[in-house]
């Protein structure tokens, strides 16, 4: 009593949450470079290629509701099911991001660059390691790898935390014309909201490798602390 | 909670002839639960359930070695009384299997076998046997009519009937439902789910989303071997074992 064509259908559905994943991970990455090289043209590209991954996400949910009702499946191709239902749904939030973020940069591009700062640096470099392992992790089905991902969520949220101390500073700080603090604030308040997208995809990420820690083996460690899961508890 | 044992079986083996049917089996089943045995075909599981009131003893060359402990007692033991055995625990099989009598006497049958003949009594247990399988309302103005001519769903209900009707304690069902439509089905396993509150329940099936959806407890079973038994909902969901879950995936078998 194999299954051959159930597990025929599964193996697609998997491939095409990772097609999504590849798909999502170009557009994460291209508005982050959208952003720092002031590229308008890129930004644009990513907000225009969203509604495809937004397909993608309503098709794995109708495959995957078609193989629940109709194949019953048990155990680990239950929560295969599940997980990459739940994970398109991710992918597809981490999407938005991206255009979100694509959408501040046309904003920005219109005006002189900000000074940098090292925390956003630090952050776009953790949120875009956040993300490749969290789909590695989906590749390999690695479960130990899952955990890694989410141990870098709180330097995410660090990160973000001293770029808006960064930025609330440059805001605050003398300018010599009322106009140009004015143009600074907004700028500013562009660039806070981009770090927000950028901790949003490292939890979003965090929220994968979950997942994928589910459809491994079965267990459910979201909301568990990490110090209780590794036993220092 | 420690749950109450009614079943214990300890390293059973169990031959046909030199062939060893079932080997080392220690399980232990749980009095009010529904207890699903499944594993594919050949794997034990039916001879397994027929050891649990010794029906295999109607089978020339059978052998049984290790213990089966019912309420600590040892159903194999040389002073077990194996119709009295068989009263505690009854058993309901795939095909229905109505005596060509009236409904009445089919439900009647086993309390006129041993002995009870107060027309009363007999009129209160077979009311009560009926209602207990789901099948008092439906037939209840023609209980003098033959058994043959109710559905095949009833049919199986009438079996139940039956085999309550002697008050047992635990109930083996060999496939009840595989025989049987959708709606009948539905009827039997909505029925399992009500006298799991009185008796003990051993069920075999071959469909796994039944016993699934039936038992507290699932024991798969491969080449005479028990592989795994726990929690139904751990076994479906996250079994211990590769080969299990290979069986409830549908990837061998």
């Amino acid at each position: 009593m194999e299954r051959l064509h159930f597990h025929h259908e599964l193996e697609n559905l998997k491939i095409t949450v990772l097609n999504m994943a590849a798909q999502t991970r170009d557009a994460f990455e291209n508005a982050i470079s959208a952003y720092v090289r002031r590229d308008s043209d890129l930004a644009q590209q990513v907000i225009d290629g969203d509604r495809h991954i937004n397909q993608i996400e309503v098709d794995v949910d109708k495959r995957a509701l078609r193989l629940l009702a109709l194949e019953q499946p048990m155990a680990r191709d239950l929560r295969m099911i599940i997980g990459n239902m739940k994970i398109s749904n991710e992918l597809e939030r981490i999407a938005d991001q991206a255009v979100n973020i694509s959408e501040r940069s046309l904003f920005l591009s219109q005006y002189p660059p900000l000074e940098k700062t090292a925390a956003m640096d630090r952050l776009m470099e953790t949120s875009r390691t956040m993300l490749k392992q969290a789909i590695a992790c989906l590749r390999d089905l690695d479960a130990q790898a899952a955990r890694a991902v989410r141990k870098m969520d709180d330097q995410a949220d660090e990160h973000t935390l001293q770029v808006l101390k960064s930025l609330i500073e440059l805001m605050v700080a003398d300018a010599p014309a009322i106009d140009k603090r004015r143009d600074k604030t907004r700028r500013s308040i562009q660039t806070i909201i981009i770090s927000r997208c950028l901790e949003r995809v490292g939890d979003l990420s965090t929220n994968i490798g979950e997942h994928v820690a589910f459809i491994v083996e079965g267990i459910n460690i979201k909301h568990q602390k990490i110090q209780e899961e590794d036993g220092e508890i | 909670m420690t749950e109450n044992v009614k079943f214990a079986i300890k390293n059973l083996d169990f031959f046909y002839g030199n062939f060893k049917a079932l080997e080392d089996i220690t399980l232990e089943l749980n009095q009010c639960r529904v207890s699903a045995l499944i594993g594919p075909s050949g794997c034990g599981k039916s001879t397994f359930l027929r050891c649990l009131n010794r029906m295999n003893d109607l089978i020339p060359t059978t052998r049984v070695e290790g213990e089966i402990l019912l309420d600590d007692q040892n159903i194999y033991s040389p002073s077990v009384d194996v119709v009295s055995l068989r009263r505690r625990v009854g058993m309901v099989f795939q095909k229905p299997n109505p005596f060509p009598k009236t409904i009445f006497d089919n439900v009647a049958y086993g309390l006129r076998v041993n002995g009870v003949k107060n027309k009363n009594l007999l009129r209160q247990r077979v009311e009560k046997s009926l209602k207990q399988a789901a099948l008092w309302d439906e037939i209840k103005d023609r209980l003098n009519q033959s058994a043959l001519g109710l559905s095949g769903g009833q049919q199986q209900r009438l079996c139940i009937a039956r085999a309550l009707a002697v008050e047992p304690d635990v109930l083996l069902m060999d496939e009840p439902a595989s025989a049987l439509d959708p709606i009948a089905t539905q009827k039997i396993e909505d029925l399992i789910h009500e006298l799991k509150n009185d008796f003990t329940i051993i069920i075999v099936t071959h469909n796994m989303q039944q016993a699934a959806r039936v038992s507290d407890i699932t024991a798969f079973f491969y080449m005479g071997r028990l592989i795994e038994a726990g929690d139904t909902e751990t076994l479906f969901t996250r079994p211990g074992l590769q080969q299990t879950e290979d069986y409830i995936t549908g990837r061998f078998g």
